[in-house]
């Protein structure tokens, strides 16, 4: 018995680090504490507050952890007049679906979890459309006015961002010349994408806020409106579940960002070892990329959902429309291919 | 024609269906934007078809209680009203009391009494923009830093008054004591300070693109409506009536003083948010003529032992407006009937007429209702 265990784990170590260790699930819980916890105290200082200081004595670093705890500690209510399954279900499988598209993202060259080659990127967008379905779930489930109104902005939002979001990806895909997310990172050895593709840059970042629920974005949540949007009804351990499910979202797409812009794991060698390497270039640029959304954060306000439709079907769809023209005109005709 | 609409109203319930598909939303008393209030929301989808301020949730009945109370005590509870905002409130009672008992308080007291009600405008106008700026959806950071920004102010009522928030200061027939030393120059290095600050929230909120997107055009107040329907304060007057209580009717030192009117001709949420951070520099301008003009004497004169006048009707302008002060007395130390017409109350009946003639998304009614300043103690008493 016991030696069909070590047999099992000798022969599949290296997929079962990368599932369980890095970049699977210890990664993803670690970084969503490091997330919530950089959040809190970057936010905190353009505020003019401390942050969290008490939980853990240096910089609050426990204070996360001692916030799931009471979160757990909670009872879970489920309202009489939801539909109770579909009502925790959905809510349970959010954080599974960015997770799982995260499986498909190149943490270093050759490593990633579900090693296949092709189609990745679309995959990786075919997947992350789960999500706004899972959404509309939790909100029509909940039959709360609050959050039947948060899922509905939601579809509308999701909508107009995700569209701007699929052309500029096209975009990076026609100048890449590959469907593949590690060729896409290795086509980007001479200059990131984020110089050739700057204007589907820009789609990318805006629909990129749409997809992760933020400020200038946050109205299907909009706190001073909907009081917490869909997520209004949860309670206890279901509510850390979804908010679990926000950051892995924005983790995800943030790897999305990094892997088809910022050059993904590329980078001067440290250690020689390239899958440390790699890994700690994807972290260094994943910060960078997540302080840059912080910020945008703290320093606008929230658009009406009416006006974050029409910005994108007015200008980031033919933008992301002239984006493929301007990457097939310059690439393919003028340089040849 | 709204008014035709196939709704039916129904106070207390929580989850409402209406006919025609209308939603009857409950915003508070339990809500994250709704304060010590309730507004009642009829909406189809993001369409709102009526508003509803539901007050009286923290009605102390303060007018009652000023019947029980000697003029001077009836100060202390008076503050209660707008603790922001302490100074202007108060002064319309001592106007009053003033005005009954025949008399005058010494000119030097009237100039501290306006430096003290304008640092009041201003602290009440900056917290009023910090729940604007939220109210459209921002991260507390604008609300945060306002809230610091009141702290140098609050340190020179404290320097002055002896109190941070409450004072008790103006008395009938003056105010309790002097300038203390050194005031003078912490006054001016504060003012600096603001200045400086006002012009930070302007970069960053007032001429942001985002806000300027949610609030422009949104909630407009025209000039007709305003004065039909009895706006107050910089609502008023950004919808283009030059009316401000201190320039029209002035009172304490307001009449020596030479200040402009803020105004505007918009009349949206996005003007009446820019009014008050112009305001904000009006203020600062004012205490520094005060200050430069401040004549020397006395600063309290004794009351006579009876009140000459029967009753008597004063106003002034606190920073949500025009508040008048209706007070009977029968010869005695106290008031028979005290009757107070606040600011707010006025407003919330225009928030609650917008929507008869203009469409308002649901998205908009909190920067709506935020940026006419609502203060639901105010309007309750």
């Amino acid at each position: 018995m016991l030696e069909w265990i070590n047999e099992f784990i000798s022969r599949n170590l290296v997929t079962l680090i990368k599932i369980l260790g890095f970049p699977g699930l210890i990664f993803i819980l670690v970084f969503i504490i490091f997330a919530v916890w950089y959040q809190r105290k970057y936010l905190a200082r353009l505020m003019l507050r401390m942050g969290p200081v008490h939980a853990g004595k240096v910089l609050g670093w426990l204070q996360l952890i001692a916030d799931a705890l009471k979160l757990l500690a909670k009872e879970i209510i489920v309202p009489r007049e939801s539909m109770g399954k579909i009502f925790l279900l959905s809510a349970i499988t959010l954080p599974v679906v960015p997770a799982a598209a995260i499986a498909l993202i190149p943490f270093a060259k050759n490593y990633m979890i579900l090693s296949v080659k092709g189609f990745t990127l679309p995959l990786f967008l075919a997947i992350m459309t789960l999500y706004p379905i899972l959404i509309v779930l939790m909100g029509w489930s909940a039959n709360n006015k609050f959050t039947i109104i948060g899922a509905f902005r939601s579809i509308y939002l999701d909508i107009a961002g995700e569209i701007p979001m699929i052309l500029s990806a096209i975009g990076v895909m026609l100048w890449a010349g590959s469907y593949d997310l590690q060729e896409i990172i290795e086509a980007q050895k001479s200059i990131w994408f984020i110089v050739p593709q700057f204007l589907g840059f820009i789609v990318f970042l805006i629909s990129y806020l749409a997809m992760i629920e933020k400020v200038p974005f946050d109205i299907p949540e909009a706190e001073s409106e909907l009081v917490f949007g869909y997520k209004t009804e949860y309670t206890g351990a279901v509510f850390l579940d979804t908010m679990l499910g926000d950051y892995v979202n924005l983790l995800a797409w943030a790897l999305l960002m990094n892997t088809l812009y910022f050059g993904g794991y590329l980078g001067p060698s440290i250690t020689g070892d390239p899958i440390i390497d790699g890994s700690i270039w994807t972290l260094v640029k994943l910060i960078i990329i997540i302080t840059l959304t912080f910020t945008i954060i703290i320093s606008y306000a929230r658009l009406r959902i009416d006006q974050a439709v029409r910005l994108g079907w007015n200008y980031l769809i033919p933008l992301g429309v002239l984006n493929i023209v301007l990457t097939v005109f310059i690439k393919y005709i003028l340089l040849g291919g | 024609m709204k008014d035709m609409l196939p709704y039916r109203y129904h106070p207390f319930n929580e989850i409402v269906e209406l006919e025609g598909g209308l939603f009857q939303v409950n915003m508070g008393p339990q809500h994250p934007i709704s304060g010590q209030g309730r507004f009642i929301v009829i909406t189809d989808g993001e369409i709102v078809y009526k508003i509803e301020m539901d007050i009286g949730y923290s009605h102390r009945g303060i007018e009652k209680i000023l019947e029980n109370r000697s003029f001077i005590q009836g100060i202390i509870p008076l503050e209660r009203m707008v603790m922001l905002d302490t100074s202007n409130i108060v002064m319309g009672y001592v106007m009053a009391v003033e005005k009954l008992y025949g008399v005058e308080p010494p000119p030097r007291a009237q100039y501290i009494r306006t430096i003290i009600m304008e640092f009041n405008r201003i602290i009440s106008h900056l917290y009023a923009l910090g729940l604007f700026a939220e109210s459209a959806g921002w991260n507390p950071a604008i609300f945060l830093w306002t809230t610091a920004d009141r702290e140098p102010v609050l340190d020179i009522l404290e320097m002055i008054t002896g109190a941070r928030w409450s004072y008790s200061f103006f008395i009938p027939g003056g105010v309790r004591a002097d300038l203390p030393n050194g005031v003078k120059e912490r006054i001016l290095t504060t003012l600096d300070y603001l200045e400086n600050r006002v012009r930070v929230y302007e970069d960053a909120w007032i001429y942001n693109e985002t806000f300027r997107m949610r609030t422009e055009g949104v909630g407009v107040l025209p000039r007709s409506k305003a004065i039909e329907w009895g706006a107050a304060g910089p609502n008023l007057r950004v919808s283009g009536v030059p009316y401000d209580t201190r320039k029209n009717e002035p009172y304490a030192a307001y009449g020596e003083l030479d200040f402009k009117i803020v105004t505007h001709t918009a009349g949206d949420s996005y003007r009446r948010g820019w009014a008050r951070v112009e305001e904000i520099k009006v203020s600062i301008d004012i205490i520094r003529q005060a200050i430069e003009n401040m004549p020397e004497g006395r600063i309290r004169v004794a009351l006579p032992p009876k009140p000459v006048e029967e009753e008597v009707l004063t106003r002034v302008e606190s920073a949500r407006g025009e508040i008048n002060f209706y007070v009977y007395t029968e010869g005695r130390d106290r008031p028979y009937r005290v009757k107070i017409s606040p600011a707010s109350f006025r407003n919330f009946y225009v928030i609650e007429m917008l929507p008869t003639i203009q469409t308002i998304r649901f998205a908009d009614v909190p920067p709506i209702i935020y940026s006419f300043d609502p203060w639901f103690l105010d309007a309750d008493r």
